[in-house]
């Protein structure tokens, strides 16, 4: 259903548009959802041809990013268009990924900005799933030779070549990982918000890791497996957000309340060992509070009441018990579509009852 | 003269030999595992989408960039793409190979590209069974950053899609993506431009249903595979240096040949011909890859090693069969077509594969024989024929290899009872055949632990410091260790000019030298067998 994907696209477009408001910096801004730029900057807007080699200076700009992320930004032209494309890919996946849920992902600036606040498993997967876009944006953007510098980045021009001709560069996911970890940088390891942010964020960057395929080809004699080539795959990141979703579930919460006076958290179940690095074991998620219920309109979301629900599926929990209403309409809309590749859709139009569920007030 | 080196050996200068040859051995391995970079790399190329506006005729090709100066008209996705009202002729995926700010090299020897779609799943846009898709493709060149691109080949090829989408299909799971199989795209056989820009087109006609019912394809990807620069001059090195010690050992050898007053005799030459073809891969002629432009080394690549893996094996063949101590007349090459027949016969069926493959490849660096389905049953019946020639030769190999031993506990039996002569002669066999056997299989198990380790480990071991490239190691170590095999048997095998009793016996026996010169090497001399016969004769009656 083609029209139904573009309208889709055009939806999520205008509530990330819609999230124009400007958001009071929140203590912690790392960046993509959980940074305080507005997600209006889409990359959908933006032209990479438009004007002088200093263009990306501005994207940069209007990106509300840290002095060292902007350093890093305007080094390379291909780093802000990235940056914005991690920014779409991991809001349009966390749209997705919470769909049929309470929270639907709202990035409206002020819900967003209050859910940052504090520690809730939301605002985990808001890190999680904003470092593992930016990982994922970043690894793709070098296989499409949009950044100048990637892998065999460290040393200066001359040697670089030399490296390349001597032993090829690293893989881009490597590349990525490093950046992404400079990116968001190391903090201060007092405060245990920062920490399992800074957990959570790394989290995300596991997943994408670990959905890492190795492929190989062979290729010696005559095509036999004399000689082997393997080389490390980039998960589709919908796979990513699966993943991701599924550790949202089962995320630790973090014994905050007595240990915060020392800023020493620990896992409920770990006994409390060095402090060195007390989180890092673990691949769950970790949070600090509990999530308020999303059901009434809040300073976290709008509330669920006027949600479109599917009966049978989701419309008790979505709608917290409160009912639903059900309107029928004729709708006339494509279908039986003859698609063929790119660009050409033949459909007949069809006229529909449908029903529609909407979560009462 | 009688007798090979190896018999008339001391203890201790055999262990020299040995310990010297583990040497070279292990400098073999620390060569690739400690300089030389992984063997080969694989870079990820991701399509740039452009829209080609020129309406109508073109004048000669137009090349689009995916970035840099002029670069093309982009487009992110196919939505825009949609409301664009652009035609699917009109979008091309485009690469340049390597990645900015890099350049490629005649070092790295050859390229070969993969192909995979990302296919998204659409309830209403679903891969077909055994859908094909065509691409019109082509491929350009250059040698600096400003000057026009000059193309190299352009061809339109079809390729299987092979793709199964891991998940229910409903409509919960539109968007997600199938896995599709990789899809061989290009190879080339030299790298001797620094630029390169591939071109995609994915045309449609729907009344010759071309690139009908292939799904939402949503991106293009290639891996682009090449060998390193440092692995190729680490291999170049390692090659001129062992070409000289190759063949300097074989003009010895062959001169100690000569130097005899019988001709030489079938395993002897078996010998120097596996020398011959040992040099012949050794031979560096890649050094004039640098230089020119031959796409045909790839090819001539896996020639010479044909001819050195059927040399090989006939060599163990032949070497079982003359120590087979049966007193059958052999010494020919003829006597042997039973068991080198595979070995040819497989050999062929492997060089036919090669040549439709990368002989094919020359004129059209797109071209596979996997793509049709006719080429894949040619293919995998030739690969098939060769397999079953390679079972063959190895049941010959083995029921071979139980003869001689069941020969030899035979005649160890009977052995204290023969003159000194005879007994040293045999005693010699047996040593000569069972150094063999042991060195060969400890070279084979070698080559087959390493190959397991390589293709089991992630490819390098750290090593405090060190980074050990185990791949690299593989190819050099197992490389190094064949030539000396080579370097070993022409030098412990060539015929000693020490006869047999002149250390060990007291010369109990003074009529045996008469005897002593009818065996040779092999027992079988021109006029041997008769001796033989005449001998085991002689024995059976006392």
């Amino acid at each position: 259903m083609p029209d139904g994907r573009v309208a889709v696209r055009a939806w999520s477009t205008l509530t990330l548009i819609a999230a124009l408001c400007s958001l009071p910096p929140p203590s912690h801004a790392y960046f993509g959802l959980t940074g305080n730029e507005p997600l209006s900057i889409l990359p959908l807007s933006f032209q990479p041809e438009d004007g002088p080699a200093r263009a990306h200076y501005k994207l940069c700009d209007r990106l509300k990013l840290e002095k060292k992320q902007r350093r890093m930004c305007r080094r390379d032209p291909g780093v802000a268009e990235t940056l914005m494309e991690a920014i779409s890919l991991s809001a349009l996946e966390c749209q997705y990924q919470f769909r049929f849920e309470r929270w639907n992902c709202t990035l409206e600036g002020r819900y967003r900005a209050n859910i940052l606040k504090r520690g809730f498993k939301e605002t985990a997967f808001l890190y999680a799933i904003s470092s593992a876009g930016l990982t994922h944006a970043m690894a793709k953007a070098c296989s499409a030779g949009r950044m100048e510098r990637c892998t065999c980045d460290e040393a200066p021009d001359l040697e670089n070549r030399k490296a390349w001709q001597w032993g090829g560069c690293g893989d881009n996911l490597k590349y990525s990982n490093k950046f992404v970890k400079d990116f968001l940088g190391k903090r201060s390891n007092k405060d245990l918000r920062a920490r399992v942010d800074m957990h959570n964020s790394h989290v995300g960057m596991k997943v994408i890791k670990a959905g890492v395929d190795t492929t190989c080809k062979c290729h010696g004699v005559s095509g036999s497996c004399t000689v082997q080539t393997c080389w490390r795959q980039l998960a589709p990141f919908h796979k990513i957000g699966m993943v991701l979703k599924q550790r949202y579930e089962t995320a630790l919460k973090v014994a905050s309340a007595t240990n915060q006076a020392k800023g020493e958290g620990e896992l409920p179940h770990t006994p409390p060992r060095t402090r060195a690095e007390p989180f890092s074991r673990t691949s769950d998620l970790l949070h600090i509070e509990d999530s308020p219920n999303f059901c009434q309109a809040s300073i976290y979301s709008a509330g669920t009441a006027a949600r479109k629900c599917h009966k049978d599926k989701n419309c008790d929990a979505i709608c917290c018990g409160r009912g639903h209403n059900t309107q029928s309409r004729v709708l006339t809309r494509p279908c039986q579509c003859q698609v063929r590749w790119c660009c050409y859709v033949e459909c007949k139009q069809c006229t529909q009852k449908e029903e529609v569920y909407t979560c009462k007030g | 003269m009688a007798g090979a080196i190896i018999e008339n050996m001391s203890t201790k200068k055999l262990v020299i030999v040995g310990v010297v040859l583990l040497l070279f051995q292990a400098f073999a391995f620390m060569v690739g595992g400690l300089i030389a970079p992984s063997p080969t790399t694989a870079v990820h190329y991701l399509a740039t989408k452009c829209v080609d506006n020129q309406k109508g005729h073109h004048q000669g090709r137009k090349w689009f960039m995916p970035w840099g100066p002029n670069q093309c008209d982009k487009i992110r996705d196919f939505d825009e793409a949609m409301a664009k009202r652009i035609e699917a002729n009109n979008i091309v995926f485009s690469v340049h190979i390597p990645l900015p700010n890099k350049e490629m090299s005649p070092w790295f020897q050859f390229m070969l590209v993969i192909l995979q779609f990302d296919i998204a799943f659409k309830m209403y846009n679903q891969i077909k069974d055994g859908a094909m898709v065509t691409i019109d493709v082509s491929l350009a060149y250059r040698d600096d950053t400003v000057s026009e691109w000059t193309e190299m080949a352009h061809s339109v090829e079809q390729r299987k899609l092979n793709c199964n989408l891991t998940t229910a299909k409903i409509v919960e799971n539109e968007g997600r993506y199938y896995e599709c199989d990789l899809l061989p795209f290009m190879e080339v056989g030299t790298v001797s431009h620094k630029y390169y820009l591939v071109n995609i087109r994915l045309p449609v006609y729907e009344r010759k249903k071309v690139n009908v019912g292939i799904g939402e394809i949503k991106d293009i990807r290639l891996v682009g595979i090449h060998q390193n620069g440092g692995f190729t001059k680490v291999w170049f090195a390692m090659k001129t240096f062992l070409t000289p010690s190759i063949l300097i050992i074989m003009i010895w050898y062959w001169r100690r040949i000569t130097m005899m007053s019988r001709p030489p005799v079938l395993l002897e030459k078996v010998i120097f011909a596996l020398g011959i073809s040992m040099t012949f891969i050794n031979i560096p002629v890649e050094w004039f890859s640098i230089g020119f432009d031959w796409t045909w080394m790839l090819l001539f690549g896996d020639i010479r090693q044909g001819i050195f893996y059927a040399m090989l094996l006939s060599f163990w063949i032949i070497f079982c069969g003359e120590h087979l101590m049966d007193q059958a007349e052999r010494n020919r090459f003829s006597m042997y077509w039973k068991q080198v027949g595979p070995i040819v016969f497989g050999s062929f069926c492997l060089f036919i594969f090669d040549m439709c493959e990368r002989g094919v490849q020359l004129t059209n660096p797109f071209y596979s024989i996997w793509a049709s389905d006719v080429g894949t049953e040619l293919a995998m019946a030739f690969i098939i024929v060769a397999g079953i020639c390679a079972c063959l030769y190895f049941l010959f190999l083995c029921f071979m290899v139980f003869q001689v031993f069941r020969n030899i506990s035979g005649k160890r039996s009977s052995l204290p009872a023969m003159t000194k002569a005879r007994r040293l002669h045999y005693e010699g066999l047996i040593f000569r055949f069972k150094f063999l056997m042991l060195v060969t299989l400890a070279c084979a198990a070698m080559t087959v632990i390493f190959f397991i380790i390589s293709q089991v480990n992630e490819g390098h071991w750290h090593w405090g410091d060190y980074t050990v490239q185990i791949n690299s190691a593989f190819f050099t170590g197992i490389y190094g260790m064949w030539n000396l095999y080579v370097f070993a048997l022409m030098f412990l095998y060539a015929p000693s000019h020490k006869r047999y009793g002149d250390e060990q016996s007291s010369g109990d026996q003074g009529g045996n030298s008469g005897e002593d010169i009818q065996l040779t090497t092999t027992i079988t001399h021109a006029d041997g067998p008769t001796e033989v016969y005449r001998m085991m004769g002689k024995e059976s009656q006392e």
